[in-house]
């Protein structure tokens, strides 16, 4: 049944630009939750501050979550992303741990692999986590499709983690890592099985600023034999690089080819004046779909989202993009509201996808 | 659409495509401790520095892709494997190509492709250990997504001929293409490339046998490559070079032909095919194509002639050491070169005289174009963190002469506390001074609610890479912690970071409560970093809470300046700077956000209106000045409000004075304020009783006119100038203190107060020691200035018949209940200080007063206040700003100073 999935949404590619969804943590914003709705009754004494904790919200509060989900399906999505970004054992230490530098320790293997990694309750909260976070989006994407009668999808979304594998954190010893790609491999492991468990749609590695972070969850789904189809995306700096690892596009292409993903692309970091140039240079080298969903522009601090492109200017990159012939799926990132997402799914309304070059069998 | 080719394609941070137009893929074999004795000698005397700079040399020589083995009996493959790789990724020039893991443990392999970002090749696996284990660790690498080489071997062993190597070759393609789903152009066969000419008669035909097995591979095995070992083709040349480079040439030359695609080679042992002498290369292809049975005594009899030649070394291009110092630091920390960083380092220093000199001089330069080249996405991180390392190594070479530098300092130091203060005791006066000369601590956090470590980390690298102590407090770090930290660290610079837009507000409490702490006052430097954190933002939004320096630092890459800069000692220069880029900001802010300037004429038709006609204007009892030598200290007390007071202390809130309470959310505060205010009636009870302060003051009032946007004062035949706002307003009038005076016949009046006796006093007590102390008599002398002020306003505005004695509460008085305002040049209402001078000669105030004007306009005793009296019911207190061009043109002309004149004095309140 999955790997008719993967049929179906490849000849949905074929069709159309698939819409993908917007930014989870801007939206939420929106909604002015305090401190203590984030913590609901079950976290009220929890040791850390958990309002940014953006997932522990499908938790305490799922119906912010649902709420948001059916906005972008309503907006014109065909695939959401879960509520998981953080939805590992490891990212979602930062909140449930505290932090050794605190009190003169440090973060090394040692320390992940006996307070966070093999914590039961940890565990336990990031599986169900990552199961209520599915039902949530499944819930909204069930019913917008009965509604109109068009089936929507739901991405499992693995995010990037709080450490990197290849970055140098002691100078005098550059070879010294926090964690190491096993345990990585570990904690992604955990999250791909939930949201497996709860049959989500697709799998979606995305943000990727440390290729080598990625490696290990894209090891993982290789190793956990599902063939759910794979999205892979990556959030590079302005000379076109992984935020962290410093790899260039089709670097990181050739380096997941293997994975014949349903498709690879470029999120975050950049706003989608500035990231074209390297959506080009990915959809030269990539013999599959390509996904883009840039940040609304920049930070900007001092606008009202926090980001300075408005809907309309969404609209117009995005339509452009699309008129290029470089797009197969199209979103939104950080900054980036239902309202930009109605607006982007409006631009690619119509317009002919890339075509995917295949590969020479001779 | 035309179908995209099946290249071979691999990858460090950089892509490797083997295309068509590339006819041959050098793998270097200069990092494989089987292969080069010099490399197994440094990783086992564990100097993976130089074994570093191998790898280096190698890609510099051109290679594509660097083969990394460490199989050898006393070396601890799969720890050292992992150590090197991970070294590998702190090096971008090395990380930039596609790496092959070699190995003959499968557990070395698999640990070295944990360690790579990019998809590499492993070397190698076989059929040796028969088809279940090839699958196994076929299907594995294919999980991580790596081409594979794959030797010639079966469960019977090597194959040594055309007919073995095809025949496995064969066996392992259709196994890993069919079975496993290996993608065919990631597959390279290795048919074994053997020794010639050792003499036994069966190893003769070795290299034809590859070429003719090489030829088969391609033709018969779609999209799988070739490659080898070439250096083994040689080996009975050992120790002649010239001999083992023209076999090497020849044979790749005969191999490439026959389609072999890649292979390990020494780029340093490689003769051009063309440039061999003929009659070598007629011996050696002799050997290599197997022409005869002589061949091989051929050229070992020739090979007599070569001895001791050959082994040509490698070129460097070192050009770049023939610029001038600066330019040569500047390359090293580009580029991440460490090599000639010492000799340099003392180069730079003999021209500068002074460590300090070097590291805030070139080397600062050298990082700030890193940090240019950053910004414009022409550095990555990993370089960026490289060239760090660069410069760390400069600064550690000048580290021991800054030592010395700072111990002669701390032993002057240390004796000159002891000489003030005996009861010192030697090791307490070095303690002191040891404090005072140290290296700068930087705390850093990323705030409260914010989890993101990794920016954070880098710029924490960055900055021990420059010399900084650097506590790090991890991520989600409350604000009470790291301003605790500050406390027990004693520590320079605050860094915070946070990547998440909630983060900036809690940036913003961390700021507010540094400055309650008094940090700010301190002068301890708060550094903004992170994704969402901008200069504007950290202008805007954050620097107003903080009365110390507060910097927006854009990166990583630029921490280093920055914090450097706020260290150095001419650091002011540096804040200054900042400041001034954060008054822009806010008022490119203010102004982007809502004002449209008006021209001068249209400002002016929308001045106040004034029914002038139906007003009569109140007339002074007096015209001219009377003067207040020495005003009643305790009456004036009775005038002060003590609100402002406590903002001397950072204690915000509003004084009751019937309760003797400070308003405040703060309870700590309350208490605080309390003791504060007794200790205040105190002495201030000593002030008035001991006659410590004399206040002496000036007022008057004088016939005056407006004269459009200026006051004209016919009998003293002096005009006061006003400045008009330019904004475009809905509704309200474009305001000038003009507006307020009729233009028939009215009064203005003056003033001028100061407290003498303060300054002197405050100055002794800081020679004491006494800070607290001189703090609180400032204080009170402003507030004594102040009151003096309000209650000459008080009796001038009963003298000017606008107000009856005893209308007002002391209370109303303080909350300004009452008609008319007093403004002073160089506030909101008027901003330019320089009217103060014509004011001053209209009171002749210095005179009367003693209260002097310094160049700069500021009043000395600096307890004191001047100003304006207008008597007008509606007059009140605007803010001036965005003045424009025309305005500054005319106003300039009517104060006879030239436009340059009146801009630098109203510079921040310029519009244009």
């Amino acid at each position: 049944m999955t790997t008719n999935l993967s049929e179906e949404l490849k000849s949905a590619l074929c069709d159309r630009i698939l819409v993908l969804d917007g930014a989870m943590g801007t939206t939420i914003r929106g909604y002015e939750l305090s401190e203590s709705d984030a913590r609901g009754e079950r976290f009220k004494n929890n040791h850390e501050d958990l309002l940014n904790n953006g997932d522990i919200l499908s938790i305490t509060q799922p119906k912010v979550i649902g709420d948001i989900h059916k906005r972008f399906y309503e907006a014109g999505s065909d695939i959401c992303e879960t509520n998981t970004f953080s939805g590992t054992v490891l990212a979602q230490s930062e909140f449930f741990v505290e932090d050794p530098r605190k009190t003169g320790g440090t973060k090394d293997p040692e320390f992940f692999e006996k307070k966070v990694l093999n914590n039961p309750k940890l565990q336990d909260l990031v599986h169900e986590l990552n199961i209520k976070s599915v039902k949530l989006a499944k819930e909204q994407a069930d019913r917008v499709s009965q509604e109109d009668g068009r089936k929507r999808y739901v991405a499992g979304a693995i995010g990037p983690l709080t450490v990197s594998l290849t970055n140098v954190v002691d100078p005098n010893d550059t070879s010294f890592r926090p964690v190491t790609f096993d345990q990585v491999k570990q904690t992604y492991r955990h999250q791909i099985d939930a949201l497996l468990e709860e049959d989500c749609d697709i799998l979606m590695v995305e943000t990727i600023f440390d290729s080598l972070n990625a490696k290990a969850a894209l090891v993982a789904i290789k190793e956990s034999k599902t063939k759910a189809p794979v999205i892979i995306s990556a959030a590079v700096g302005r000379g076109g690089e992984t935020m962290i690892s410093a790899q260039k596009v089709e670097a990181l292409w050739n380096t997941f080819a293997h994975i014949d993903p349903l498709a690879v692309g470029l999120n975050c970091s950049l706003g989608p004046d500035l990231m074209e140039p390297f959506l080009r240079d990915l959809g030269k080298a990539a013999t599959t779909h390509i996904s883009c969903y840039p940040n609304a522009g920049l930070p900007n601090p001092l606008a009202p989202t926090g980001f300075d492109l408005e809907p309309k200017d969404m609209h117009d990159y995005i339509a452009a993009f699309a008129d290029a012939g470089l797009l197969n799926l199209a979103g939104g990132c950080c900054g980036n509201t239902p309202e930009h997402i109605a607006a982007i799914a409006k631009s690619v309304q119509g317009k002919a996808p890339r075509v995917v070059p295949s590969l020479a069998t001779a | 659409m035309f179908p995209v080719p099946r290249f071979l394609r691999l990858s460090g941070t950089e892509a490797y495509n083997h295309t068509s137009d590339k006819n041959f893929l050098m793998i270097g074999e200069r990092t494989n401790v089987a292969g080069s004795p010099r490399f197994r000698k440094l990783i086992k005397e564990d100097k993976l520095e130089e074994a570093l700079e191998v790898a280096r040399q190698q890609v510099e020589n051109g290679a594509n892709v660097i083969d990394i083995c460490f199989d050898d009996g006393l070396i601890d493959g799969k720890f050292m494997m992992a150590k090197f790789l991970d070294l590998i990724q702190a090096e971008p020039d090395i990380q930039a190509v596609p790496i092959m893991v070699d190995s003959s443990k499968w557990e070395i392999i698999e640990e070295g492709l944990k360690h790579l970002q990019g998809k590499g090749i492993v070397n190698s696996i076989s059929l040796k250990e028969g088809e279940a284990a090839f699958i196994t660790n076929a299907r594995h690498i294919l999980n991580y997504g790596a081409a594979v080489v794959v030797m010639a071997f079966d469960e019977q062993g090597q194959a040594a001929t055309y007919e073995d190597k095809c025949r496995i070759c064969k066996r392992a393609y259709d196994i890993l293409v069919n079975e496993v789903g290996f993608p065919p152009q990631d597959i390279i066969f290795d048919p074994n490339i053997l020794t010639v000419a050792t003499g036994i008669e069966e190893h003769n035909n070795y290299a034809l046998d590859f070429f003719n097995a090489t030829r088969w591979i391609k033709d018969n095995l779609p999209f799988a490559k070739v490659s080898g070992g070439v250096s083994n083709i040689s080996f009975s040349f050992r120790g002649n070079n010239a001999v083992r480079e023209a076999m090497h040439s020849a044979f790749l030359y005969h191999a490439t032909q026959a389609g072999m695609d890649m292979g390990i080679v020494n780029a340093g042992m490689l003769e051009v095919y063309d440039k061999i002498p003929k009659h070598l290369l007629t011996a050696v292809e002799d050997v290599l194509l197997n022409k005869d049975d002589g061949a091989t005594e051929r050229l070992l009899d020739l090979a007599e002639e070569f001895k001791g030649q050959g082994a040509k070394k490698l070129v460097e291009d070192l050009s770049w050491r023939e610029q001038p110092v600066e330019k040569r630091l500047e390359h090293s920390l580009l580029r991440g070169i460490d090599k000639f960083i010492d000799d340099d380092t003392e180069e730079a220093l003999a021209k500068y005289k002074k460590p300090l000199s070097v590291i805030e001089g070139p080397l600062m330069d050298g990082m700030g174009i890193v940090g240019d080249l950053f910004g414009a996405g022409k550095m990555f991180l990993p370089q960026v963190v490289k060239s760090a390392r660069v410069m760390k190594k400069s600064v550690a070479w000048l580290e021991p002469l800054m030592e010395a530098e700072r111990e002669e300092k701390i032993v002057t130091q240390t004796s000159f506390l002891r000489s003030e203060n005996s009861a010192l005791s030697e090791s307490e006066a070095r303690a002191i001074a040891t404090k005072s000369f140290s290296n700068g601590k930087v705390i850093m956090a990323t705030v409260k609610g914010d989890v993101h470590d990794i920016g954070k980390n880098i710029v924490g690298v960055v900055l021990v890479c420059n010399g900084f102590d650097v506590v790090d407090m991890g991520v989600m770090v409350s604000c009470d912690k790291i301003l605790d930290a500050v406390e027990e660290h004693n520590a320079d610079i605050i860094g915070l970071s946070g990547l998440i837009t909630p983060s900036l507000d809690e940036m913003i409490t961390v700021a507010k409560e540094a400055e309650k702490r008094g940090f700010g006052k301190r002068n301890i430097p708060i550094l903004i970093g992170g994704a969402t954190t901008s200069a504007a933002h950290t202008a805007i939004k954050i620097a107003g809470h903080y009365t110390g320096p507060l910097v927006h630092v854009l990166d990583a890459s630029r921490s280093v300046p920055v914090t450097t800069a706020l260290l150095s000692e001419d650091r002011q220069k540096f804040i200054d700077t900042n400041e001034e880029n954060h008054h822009r900001a806010r008022e490119k802010f203010n102004g982007g956000k809502k004002k449209v300037a008006l021209s001068i004429e249209q400002a002016r038709a929308n001045k106040v209106t004034i029914d002038w006609e139906h007003y009569n204007p109140p007339i002074p009892e007096f015209t001219g000045t009377r003067t207040i030598k020495s005003q009643s200290l305790r009456e004036l007390a009775n005038y002060i409000d003590w609100t402002p007071f406590f903002h001397t202390w950072e204690l915000r809130g509003v004084w009751n004075p019937e309760t003797e309470t400070l308003k405040t959310r703060n309870k700590e505060g309350g208490k605080v304020a309390k003791e504060l205010y007794s200790e205040a009636k105190e002495l201030l009870e000593k002030i008035i009783i001991e006659k410590r302060f004399i206040a002496s003051g000036v007022y008057g009032f004088f016939p005056a006119k407006a004269d459009g946007d200026d006051i004209y004062l016919p009998d003293q035949k002096v005009t006061l100038h006003t400045l008009r706002q330019q904004n475009k307003k809905s509704g309200k009038p474009n305001y000038a203190l003009s507006d307020y005076v009729s233009p028939e016949c009215d009064h203005l009046g003056g003033f001028v107060v100061g407290i003498h006796g303060a300054d002197e006093w405050a100055a002794e007590l800081r020679e004491q020691n006494d800070i607290d102390e001189a703090l609180m008599v400032q204080a009170l002398a402003d507030r004594f200035a102040e009151a003096f002020a309000e209650l000459l306003h008080h009796r001038a505005r009963i003298a000017w018949g606008i107000e009856r004695p005893g209308q007002f509460s002391q209370s109303e008085l303080i909350h300004e209940k009452y008609q008319g305002i007093r403004p002073a040049p160089g506030y909101p209402s008027q901003p330019d200080h320089t009217e103060k001078r014509i004011l001053f000669n209209l009171l002749q105030a210095k005179e009367k007063t003693a209260v002097e004007l310094t160049e700069s306009c500021a009043m000395h005793p600096g307890s004191a206040v001047c100003g304006l009296y207008f008597s007008h019911p509606d007059s009140h207190y605007f803010m001036i700003d965005n003045l424009q061009e025309d305005q500054i043109k005319d106003y300039s002309a009517r104060k006879e100073l030239s436009i340059e004149e009146v801009e630098k004095w109203l510079g921040p309140w310029l519009g244009y």
